[in-house]
């Protein structure tokens, strides 16, 4: 077996006296769609701006293609392939759709080779129509794309999506589960936190479930689904 | 076109440009009207070396006028100790602003919003009581001189007013293209983003502080040079004035909102404002109430600040969208 492209291996954080994560310990191999879930306040979020730097962990490591990111600010994490969208869509709301995506090319590009990969980046995800638009004046559906188009034109190995379905209807969600299976598909790993059960459990081969900053869980989502752990941490009466 | 300006901008630089040059044949060479436009012209271009850090990176700094007394003293200092010309000086004062830019922007730019304001108003005094209080370098409180030869431009003296207005001009033109350079690089790119969403610009793959920080360079090694020409220009200066807040660091920043913070037109139109107003009721009323002056001159600014909060930039676009309805303001 090779080496997983993601290892986090016990992994804590601690805010003050509260233990946000403990012990966190997840392997994601190459090309896996993973779901990442758990109530609230389970750690979804912490885990993955720890992932991406932007919290440094108290114990532990991660590593993406066996180099050690623990330490390294969030530029130097997008530079190694991993890249997360924001719970709250966090585009820059007063520049153009183009030039939001644009900026995740910079890293790698001049800004007219940026420009033009944040064209096919915009396209590749549905919105090359809306490139021109300023993004305080898009729809939800469109803010949810834009982030991803985003993440996308950092030409990441791993992305790591915190709830982008969040402000979707059914049929916006399933166009946009249609759009990460296609990306899956074009070889991209992901690591998604969604509250939609039925979202979740359709698209993800394995759910890592977490509960009071601790992983519960790992497994298909028929197994998470009558792990008896998660059926009373989480998904409680209704899906038992 | 590479610089991406319209015909009709294009068309408007172009005659701004010529207006600009021949207005000095306007005025009385060895008057006063012309000594404002220098005054005018130098101050629009601090407030734009200013807008770098200020409006493209939206850093509020109050400590301009540490990197601006550097240029100063530094010219002026090679200048009477080794009759090294200003032009050189010039050089010395843009690396040493550089320098003086770095080493407080590590500890400085990570701080964010007022913040970073008072720190930076702090290290302007700091260097202020430096400059009053190291007299042997300085000359302190008395101020220090910029000693005199024949003018020539070897040696950065001019006996015309109007030379000094051309090299004022010449000053905002290069400051405004270096503002201008950095917007439409990749560094105002980022900048723009860290401005916007510092968090969601990093995740994204932008090296947040190593982008502000360039910024910071560039804006304090600009701002010293400028230094140099308010040296070369007034031929005495003391550390209150070079190192003051209100005579230079809140001065820059306020003519670079007033204007219109972030754009390249702003700091022109805010220090055409500014300058000639405050001379303005100096001249009208300083001979009356002690103060007053001053009284007027900040209600005229409360005003401006309160009609238009993001300045006349604003309201000059309202005009030309009047003009062209449908066209995006």
């Amino acid at each position: 077996m090779t080496a997983p492209l993601l290892e986090i291996e016990g992994v804590s954080k601690r805010f003050g006296g509260l233990s946000a994560l403990s012990d966190v310990t997840a392997h994601v191999a190459q090309g896996e769609i993973v779901g990442l879930i758990g109530p609230n306040g389970a750690g979804k979020t912490t885990l993955f701006s720890t992932l991406v730097g932007l919290h440094r962990p108290n114990a532990g490591t991660i590593r993406l293609n066996g180099k050690n990111l623990v330490g390294l600010k969030p530029h130097k994490v997008a530079a190694a392939g991993m890249v997360k969208t924001f719970q709250n869509i966090a585009l820059f709301l007063d520049s153009t759709v183009l030039d939001n995506v644009l900026i995740g090319g910079l890293m790698r590009h001049s800004v007219e080779d940026a420009r033009d990969l944040a064209r096919r980046c915009l396209d590749r995800v549905g919105i090359g129509a809306i490139a021109d638009k300023f993004a305080h004046n898009l729809s939800f559906p469109e803010r949810a794309r834009v982030e991803v188009a985003r993440a996308l034109c950092t030409e990441p190995q791993i992305l790591l999506l915190d709830e982008a379905m969040a402000a979707l209807n059914p049929v916006e969600m399933d166009e946009f589960l249609k759009l990460l299976r296609d990306l899956r598909g074009e070889g991209l790993t992901l690591v998604v936190v969604e509250h939609h059960m039925r979202a979740i459990m359709s698209l993800c081969e394995r759910i890592i479930v977490l509960n009071f900053g601790q992983v519960i869980a790992t497994g298909t989502p028929r197994e998470v689904s009558r792990d008896p752990d998660v059926v009373r941490a989480y998904l409680g009466r209704s899906a038992a | 076109m590479r610089l991406g300006l319209s015909q009709r901008q294009a068309a408007l630089i172009a005659l701004a440009l010529v207006v600009a040059i021949a207005l000095p044949f306007a005025f009385d060479a060895r008057g006063y009207t012309i000594r404002i436009l220098c005054l005018g012209l130098l101050f629009a271009a601090m407030a734009q070396a200013w807008n770098i850090v200020g409006g493209l990176a939206n850093q509020m700094s109050l400590g301009h006028a540490a990197f601006f007394g550097i240029g100063a003293y530094t010219s002026t200092l090679l200048l009477i100790h080794f009759g090294i010309s200003p032009w050189l000086g010039l050089i010395a004062s843009g690396v040493l602003g550089g320098v003086a830019a770095f080493a407080i922007s590590l500890p400085t730019m990570r701080l964010r919003g007022h913040y970073f304001a008072l720190a930076t108003l702090a290290f302007g005094e700091v260097m202020r009581v430096i400059g009053n209080s190291w007299s042997e370098l300085t000359g302190g409180p008395v101020g220090i001189s910029v000693p005199f030869a024949k003018p020539s431009f070897a040696m950065f003296q001019f006996a015309d007013t109007r030379t000094y207005y051309w090299l004022m001009l010449a000053a905002f033109i290069v400051v405004t293209a270096v503002f201008v350079a950095i917007k439409r690089s990749r560094t105002g790119y980022r900048l723009q983003a860290i401005k916007e969403n510092a968090d969601a610009a990093e995740v994204i793959g932008v090296d947040t502080t190593r982008t502000k920080i360039i910024a910071a360079i560039v804006s304090g090694a600009l701002t010293a040079c400028l230094g140099t020409f308010y040296a070369q220009f007034q031929y005495f200066f003391d550390p209150d004035t070079v190192f003051g807040v209100a005579s230079v660091s809140i001065r820059v920043a306020m003519i670079a909102i007033v204007g219109g913070i972030g754009t390249a037109v702003g700091p022109l139109l805010g220090a055409l404002f500014v300058i000639p107003l405050e001379e303005a009721a100096n001249q009208v009323f300083s001979a009356q109430v002690a103060g007053l002056a001053q009284l007027v001159f900040g209600t005229l600014l409360i005003i401006v600040i309160l009609v238009e909060p993001r300045g006349f930039i604003v309201l000059w676009q309202r005009l030309v969208a009047r003009r062209k309805p449908g066209a995006p303001s």
